[in-house]
């Protein structure tokens, strides 16, 4: 993990310092897929999002948008299991002293299952991530927002349709 | 000026098309990194030929800014969504007049001295194909009705 504006010293507020430790934590509990432990670390309404996930239907498109305990558990569970190497390396981190974390992460792993409409053909990607966090002033993540590029995650992956 | 007044401002002048004015906001040698793209370079080139092409081809361009933070090393952090008709030609994808309404996050480090010095950017391009038509990734040149 690379240091880049990871903030030390007796100028960090308590508050600022609280969240980017919520946040290592969660990427830690990440990179040992332990599912449970990055639930553990939202509070029980916390807010998911992933802005690139959607899946289009024929009569609806379905948004990775909801909550952390139910659509962010279920793509991540679905995500660990597509990918069974998955890791994660935090690359930057920046918080405020209102909670606000924002986090640029390499997410990357080996597919041994189809995911979505990205059939598995055993390629290895590794994908720039932006994720923004709202930590609560008790240590507790309450929303995730995360970025990321399709295109880039799909070409690596031999998936050339865009839906 | 403040680290979010300056965030603002750059987000009024992207809107605007106004390079030149957004360069004004900018260290000499401030950097961009426009992720999906794989554009890393030099915010006076590849920053500014970038927004030359936005404002070209989408000229009714709305810019709204949804959340935006400053945190501690001065970074404004911002969630916006650019929303416009397409115009003309943009990033290889052939004008259909299609609707174009994305979301992006852009961080802007900015100096002590009230200018910003790196630009980076991340949206999912995906999502820009598919609303301006595109149906293949070895094909983004050919579009659908």
């Amino acid at each position: 993990m690379t240091t880049d504006a990871i903030r030390a010293g007796p100028d960090v507020t308590p508050r600022e310092s609280g969240a980017a430790a919520a946040v290592r934590a969660f990427f830690d509990a990440y990179r040992v897929h332990d599912v449970e432990r990055m639930v553990d670390l939202c509070t029980d309404g916390a807010g998911f999002r992933y802005v690139p996930f959607e899946v289009w239907g024929r009569q609806r498109v379905l948004h990775g948008e909801g909550k952390v305990i139910t659509v962010g558990k279920m793509i991540w569970t679905t995500l660990l299991d597509a990918f069974p190497d998955l890791t994660n390396a935090v690359t930057s981190l920046r918080a405020d002293e209102h909670g606000n974390v924002a986090a640029e992460v390499g997410i990357g792993g080996t597919q041994a299952r189809p995911f979505g409409i990205i059939a598995c053909t055993g390629g290895h990607y590794e994908l720039p991530h932006l994720f923004l966090f709202h930590v609560t002033g008790d240590g507790l993540i309450d929303d995730i927002v995360a970025y990321w590029d399709n295109v880039d995650w799909k070409r690596q992956l031999g998936c050339l349709e865009v839906d | 000026m403040s680290a979010r007044s300056l965030a603002e401002k750059f987000f009024g002048r992207l809107q605007a098309g106004e390079v030149g004015d957004i360069l004004d906001l900018m260290t000499p040698d401030a950097t961009v990194s426009l992720v999906p793209l794989n554009r890393h370079g030099p915010m006076v080139t590849d920053g500014a030929a970038y927004v030359r092409e936005l404002a070209r081809a989408f000229p009714d361009l709305l810019v709204r800014v949804r959340r935006l933070f400053v945190t501690a090393d001065n970074t404004a952090v911002a969630e916006i969504t650019i929303d416009g008709t397409q115009a003309d030609d943009f990033l290889a994808v052939a004008n259909q007049e299609k609707h174009l309404e994305l979301d992006q996050a852009w961080m802007l480090k900015v100096t002590p001295a009230d200018r910003i010095s790196a630009v980076t950017a991340y949206w999912d391009q995906n999502q820009l194909y598919r609303r301006l038509g595109v149906k293949r990734l070895d094909k983004i040149t050919i579009t659908a009705g």
